[in-house]
């Protein structure tokens, strides 16, 4: 018993003295964006921690911290958002130190008015999901379609006649749905740390009480669109119907249409049946989540 | 599971997506462009030399390209004033970003350049060899000599035994009967035919060292296209970088140069303008100097004036024989009486002052006009502030006046 305690102890001097090597050579200058690329992947797990300390103490002086696993999660979500990156335009900054970099980096973020959409009930898995959902639009064109899908049920054919997108778009269109159900949904999900349980747990939340769960997602989908719709290009803002109307018959603002609608509910109501030429004249589309895609 | 396991696995989960290699991005999939992280624009993945072009408002932070399906491809961080250029290589393809940010908002150009196919590189690489062999030798080329040579070392070879072939048949049909002939002929051929063996020999070694010869050539000339190859490669390479340094040179010089004209010329106006208010100053202040000591001088006059009059009234009051009250009244009351007597001088005007104007400068001087004798103008009016010749000079320097003076 005592042998293996001594073990534990050299074993646990041994990480320490590796990890403070690694963090001393995080703190040296790196000359070029390959030394970056090696030093900075051999240091992944100390950055992660380092990101996810910053935005937990963010959270903290914020009045936004709880104690608990959902808290913990989102933290080290974001802690991988910032590290992601990090990697990839930190390269640009050669030759530097790294982790001042690093630190430099994460506190510009936190220097933002509101760097990420934190809502409590946004981190409960209804929440998370939806945030998780619209979070990757904002940067995946394959997300952003498929949030068509998963708001309203609609298909590839559905979105380009709701849209009133051209040939060209359509082909585009179908490509995203078919990287969005190959790939992209279960990233999605592994991203915002969704379990295979919570998952399930949705779907039968889904089928027991589908008005109210559609009225809880309707809520919180609403808190993370607005919050997302800010990374849209500031000549997107929110339309009149004739506004809108000009836009479809004139066959301009295709990406506007796509990126605003999806991220709109309301202007979604607005522009109901526009795009279709008559043919969507149905009742006005109201949110039906759909948790696979 | 417990809640530590979990965060485990979700921690261990998210470094092996950061640890992942992006995704290969489709051949013809567009490349979205983020700046500041909010959406810009596309630029068209299948498109050659696709660019483009975006100019922002506020200072650009951070630039990003992400795949359709959200993978992060490249960005930079650009710098708060200034140029930033990157080369951001995605698969083989290359996408070069360009930030300039200025005092007020900023801009970024993207450049998509596709991977060369591998025709193309190849063609690039034999017309890249072709241009550096003639550029290194003006004549023919030294390889294409050397095959040269050697095809016509084989033609004469075959030319050779061609001839021989034919000498041997002429004499041949020299030869009497058949019969004869092939007795006599019978040692001939044996000897025809070692000779033909060994000629054929030969023209085979000859051949093989003709084959070895041009196998080695062409090993020699693919390796020479091989070190060509990598040769541009470099130097191209090499040229853009000094290009793009150059150009980055330039402009920050341009730049630096720029502001420090801009700055100079702001600096001598601005010294213009005040060395311009401060002569100003000096002169208002010169003006007021001499018109305060003018003053001075006049009312230094007029105290001698006073005083002298107070001596001279002193002086008949102590003369006095009489200092009664009544006698003192009398003397102040003769005093007052003095200085209230009209004050006489005489005036020419300037020729053609209208009478009107006259009457006018008359009343706002509180005078009476009197007699006119040779074109001076008598005028009476109280007795002046100042001395008499101050008075008249002040009197002189009227528009209408033309001269003035007081006796007649």
């Amino acid at each position: 018993m005592g042998l293996t305690r001594m073990h534990n102890t050299l074993s646990k001097s041994h990480v320490m003295a590796d990890r403070m090597a690694t963090v001393n050579r995080l703190e040296e200058v790196v000359s070029t964006s390959d030394e970056f690329d090696q030093v900075v992947s051999q240091a992944l797990p100390i950055l992660l921690d380092r990101a996810t300390g910053y935005t937990k103490r963010f959270l903290r002086e914020t009045g936004q911290w709880s104690d608990d696993i959902e808290h913990e999660k989102f933290a080290l979500r974001w802690g991988s958002e910032y590290l992601e990156r990090f990697l990839v335009c930190g390269r640009s900054e050669v030759p530097c130190r790294p982790l001042f970099l690093f630190d430099s980096l994460v506190a510009k973020q936190h220097s933002k008015p509101e760097p990420f959409c934190y809502h409590p009930d946004l981190l409960r898995p209804l929440g998370r999901y939806l945030d998780g959902l619209v979070a990757r639009a904002v940067v995946s064109r394959d997300a952003l379609i498929a949030l068509y899908h998963h708001s309203y049920g609609w298909g590839a054919g559905d979105v380009i006649a709701v849209t009133g997108l051209n040939g060209l778009e359509s082909q585009r269109i179908y490509k995203n749905f078919r990287r969005w159900r190959e790939s992209g949904w279960q990233r999605t999900m592994d991203e915002v740390g969704l379990t295979k349980a919570e998952l399930a747990e949705l779907g039968n939340q889904q089928q027991r009480q589908r008005q109210r769960f559609n009225s809880d997602a309707e809520r919180l989908i609403r808190v993370a669109q607005a919050h997302y719709r800010k990374s849209e290009p500031d000549h997107y803002p929110c339309l009149s119907r004739s506004q809108w109307g000009d836009m479809f018959t004139q066959g301009y603002g295709c990406d506007y249409r796509i990126w605003h609608l999806a991220l709109c509910l309301d202007c979604m109501q607005t522009a109901w049946g526009l795009g279709s030429s008559g043919s969507l004249t149905g009742e006005k589309p109201r949110l039906e989540l759909q948790v696979r895609p | 599971m417990g809640h530590e396991e979990e965060l485990d696995a979700y921690r261990s989960q998210l470094l092996e997506s950061l640890n992942r290699r992006p995704t290969i991005r489709g051949w013809s999939d567009p490349i979205q462009i983020y700046v500041n992280e909010r959406r810009v624009g596309e630029l068209e993945g299948a498109g050659v030399n696709a660019t483009l072009q975006v100019q922002c408002v506020d200072h650009i932070e951070t630039v990003q390209l992400r795949a359709e399906d959200g993978t992060l491809l490249g960005g930079l961080t650009a710098p708060e004033c200034g140029y930033r250029t990157d080369r951001v290589r995605i698969s083989a393809d290359t996408v070069e970003l360009s930030v300039h940010n200025m005092a007020q908002g900023g801009t970024l150009s993207a450049l998509f350049t596709p991977a060369p196919s591998f025709w193309s590189r190849a063609w690039k690489s034999i017309a890249d060899v072709a241009d550096r062999v003639v550029a290194r030798h003006p004549e023919p080329a030294y390889g294409m000599r050397m095959v040269a040579f050697t095809q016509a070392l084989l033609a004469l070879a075959v030319v050779g035994l061609v001839t021989d072939r034919i000498t041997t048949g002429r004499t041949s049909v020299r030869t009497p009967a058949p019969v004869v002939q092939t007795a006599a002929l019978s040692p001939a051929p044996v000897a025809d035919m070692a000779k033909f063996e060994q000629q054929l020999d030969e023209l085979a070694r000859m051949q093989t060292k003709v084959d070895d010869a041009l196998g080695s050539q062409q090993k020699g000339v693919v390796q020479l296209q091989q070190a060509m190859a990598k040769l541009s490669s470099t130097q191209e390479s090499f040229e853009s970088n000094v290009l793009t340094v150059r150009e980055e040179i330039e402009k920050r010089l341009e730049t630096v140069g720029r502001e420090t004209d801009r700055q100079t010329r702001q600096m001598a106006s601005r010294g213009r303008v005040e060395q311009e208010q401060l002569e100003a100053a000096i002169q208002n202040l010169t003006a007021d100097n001499h018109r305060l000591s003018k003053e001075v001088v006049s009312l230094e006059e007029y105290n001698q004036a006073l005083k002298s009059k107070l001596q001279t009234a002193v002086a008949s009051a102590s003369k006095a024989v009489d200092p009664s009250p009544e006698r003192l009244l009398k003397m102040a009351d003769s005093l007052q009486a003095t200085q209230q007597m009209p004050f006489l001088f005489w005036v020419t005007f300037s020729d053609g002052t209208s009478q009107e104007s006259i009457d006018k400068w008359v009343h706002e001087m509180q005078g009476h006009k009197g007699a006119v004798s040779e074109g001076w103008q008598e005028v009476r009016i109280l007795p002046p502030a100042v001395p008499a010749d101050r008075f008249l000079e002040q009197v002189r320097g009227e528009k209408i006046v033309k001269a003035a003076r007081i006796s007649q």
